[in-house]
């Protein structure tokens, strides 16, 4: 249903574009409201079953020869059409967290601002409900500042970066591809210390050091990020946790296969990790929330890690 | 064939905008040929229906539909207005129209994601210069909702609509039922929010929103609580994640270890060729932060956080109650 209501939408302004452009390209077209020429041509048969009927059968007389759009007896009904409240409410709160992203230039910041005070006397009464929802984007600004400069001039980094699963800082050379900003901001990049692409959370990057030499990351496809930054591949070791209901949020905050409901209010989560033993904070960070049911190495693991820290508690110790 | 939804829309929204006078629900029956299918095979109900679902659904466009006196035959009929329906001028250069085109695209939910692109056709079509072809950017801040109780609430929180909803508390062993006037909605470090008035409580609540369970029912009625002028949901959120903390506890650190830690730190010492000594905001959760680093991390105070820590590495350790 939904699809029919963004189709009309894009008609109600297709109208109003096509009326200032006669014979308008296809294919400009399509660009200019982000849809494929199929999706255009769709729009542009239902078009000429459009009109004002009541009148006596004043249908929109639109047509294409595949290339070019005309539009034979243009009308003023075509004008330019106010903001809906959830349109000027989507792209407000966004152009507000985008221009808050700490390291965003501040040319681009200030250019947000001016959209946003003008979108917001545009928007007129469509733009109170925006101030209802809010979103912050959190990144490490002068980190982000750094990243951002190496993208553009397509230069190496080098990091000094504390990896959190192996509990130990390291340091890398990282072709950059791009910085994601979903809560907390990473940066994707090609490893050549690991071979691998990697995602780095800014706020465990201890020291960052844009060098002379470019960049060179392999053409790789974009991943896809829409189920979450952290995509475990298929044949990656499955790990099973079983948490009681204090520890429920460990289904919020990791990716996983499976969480299926318990008898006293927990869960019983299946999901696959590329290194298992990467999850030895979280098993020691579970206490009695929870427990690591499998691989039972990582169970030991952590329990051997939780005695040694006991040992530190031992009278006499500290 | 039943025509297609979007073309019957398309039809309504052109009739009402191209109209001078109200015109009655017979009238617009009669010109829309969608409604007199519906009409004609099904019945008066079954028009009925569709017209008011179409109407809601133009309103959510955007369009403005008065409800007036028809002054033909004094019935009720509809019509948008063109002043009140048009876009004021409004002037963007290159450089603000491309830095909303990246602020139209982080919308990760379907329905917001296209309001941002319905808001960015509407401002092209009134001659916004936006680049054809916007350069595919190294920038993606992204908003994900996911949960499935955000479009609901969004709707509710606009339209100052109560709402219940079974809600699970975070460690509860089971849901209950809430009832809310949904304030505000607000995202941090990823996950959304709700700050709203609970009835039953009578005080103002934030909910986080991947903890309602099954269905947002929309409620009759108006709110009763007041609305707060200014709401600080990430303020109480931060709190409850362990920020703005006034206490501060005392830790040793093995050396090179534990870096996430060190960051936040209020001030470090150094002990020996071993540990370093921080002091570091004592908020709320601080005790499961520092069991991740196992034996990285000792706490030496206050009592409570080092009987919280011992008790937490116990468990995991298998040493039971």
């Amino acid at each position: 249903m939904s699809n029919a209501i963004d189709q009309t939408r894009r008609m109600l302004s297709l109208v109003t574009y096509l009326r200032e452009r006669p014979g308008a390209e296809v294919a400009e077209v399509a660009r200019a409201f982000g849809i494929t020429e199929r999706e255009l041509i769709g729009d542009l048969n239902v078009l000429p079953m459009c009109g004002t009927s009541f009148r006596g059968g004043d249908l929109l007389d639109i047509d294409t020869d595949g290339e070019r759009i005309w539009w034979h007896n243009v009308d003023d009904v075509a004008q330019p059409l106010r903001l809906a409240a959830d349109e000027a409410t989507a792209l407000l709160v966004a152009a507000r967290a985008v221009a808050g992203l700490p390291g965003l230039r501040e040319r681009d910041r200030q250019a947000l601002t001016r959209a946003v005070a003008k979108i917001e006397d545009a928007a007129g009464e469509s733009a109170e409900s925006s101030a209802r929802v809010g979103v912050t984007f959190e990144a490490e600004g002068q980190v982000f500042a750094d990243i951002d400069r190496a993208l553009s001039e397509g230069r190496l980094i080098w990091l000094r970066y504390w990896s959190h699963g192996r509990g130990g800082m390291t340091e890398r050379e990282v072709d950059p591809i791009r910085l994601v900003t979903e809560g907390h901001t990473y940066l994707e990049g090609w490893c050549r210390t690991s071979e691998d692409r990697r995602i780095f959370r800014l706020d465990r990057v201890a020291e960052i050091k844009v060098l002379d030499e470019p960049a060179n990351p392999p053409r790789l496809q974009p991943r896809d990020l829409s189920a979450g930054l952290v995509n475990p591949g298929a044949d990656d070791p499955e790990v099973v946790v079983e948490v009681g209901p204090g520890g429920r949020w460990v289904a919020e905050y990791y990716t996983h296969d499976s969480a299926e409901e318990l008898p006293d209010g927990g869960l019983r989560i299946t999901l696959r990790s590329a290194d298992p033993s990467g999850l030895r904070p979280l098993a020691l960070r579970l206490g009695r929330d929870g427990r690591i049911v499998s691989p039972p190495e990582l169970a030991e693991q952590a329990a051997a890690a939780a005695l040694a820290a006991l040992d530190a508690y031992r009278d006499g110790q500290v | 064939m039943a025509i297609a939804k979007a073309e019957r829309l398309m039809n309504l929204a052109l009739c009402l905008m191209n109209t001078r006078r109200p015109l009655s629900k017979k009238e617009l029956r009669e010109s829309v040929e969608a409604y007199r299918e519906a009409w004609q095979q099904g019945s008066e109900d079954a028009f009925n229906r569709m017209f008011e679902r179409d109407k809601d659904d133009l309103r959510e466009l955007g369009l403005v539909i008065d409800v007036d006196e028809n002054a033909l035959d004094g019935e009720v009929g509809y019509l948008a207005r063109r002043d009140r329906n048009r876009l004021p001028e409004i002037a963007l250069d290159a450089e603000e129209a491309a830095a909303l085109t990246l602020a139209a695209r982080v919308w990760q939910q379907a329905k917001m994601s296209g309001a941002a692109s319905g808001a960015l056709q509407k401002l092209r079509a009134a001659g916004v210069p936006f680049a054809e072809d916007a350069e595919h950017s190294a920038l993606e801040p992204r908003i994900p909702a996911r949960e499935a109780a955000f479009e609901p609430l969004l709707t509710a929180a606009r339209d100052r609509r109560p709402v219940s909803f079974e809600y699970r508390k975070a460690g509860a062993a089971a849901a209950e039922q809430r009832a809310v006037e949904p304030w505000a909605l607000e995202c941090w470090r990823g996950h959304w929010y709700l700050a709203g008035f609970d009835r039953d409580r009578q005080d103002a609540r934030v909910f986080r929103l991947s903890r309602i369970t099954g269905r947002v029912r929309s409620r009759a009625g108006e709110f009763t609580g007041t609305v707060p002028e200014h709401m600080d949901v990430r303020a109480t959120v931060a709190r409850f994640a362990g920020e703005g903390a006034t206490t501060a506890a005392t830790v040793r650190l093995r050396r090179g270890a534990a870096f996430p830690l060190r960051t936040k730190a209020l001030g470090s010492r150094h002990v020996d060729e071993q540990w370093d000594e921080l002091e570091i905001p004592y908020g709320h959760g601080l005790g499961a932060d520092l069991a991740e680093f196992g034996p990285d991390v000792v706490v030496l105070g206050p009592d409570d956080l080092r009987a919280d820590v011992i008790e937490r590495l116990r468990a995991v350790a298998g040493l039971g109650e």
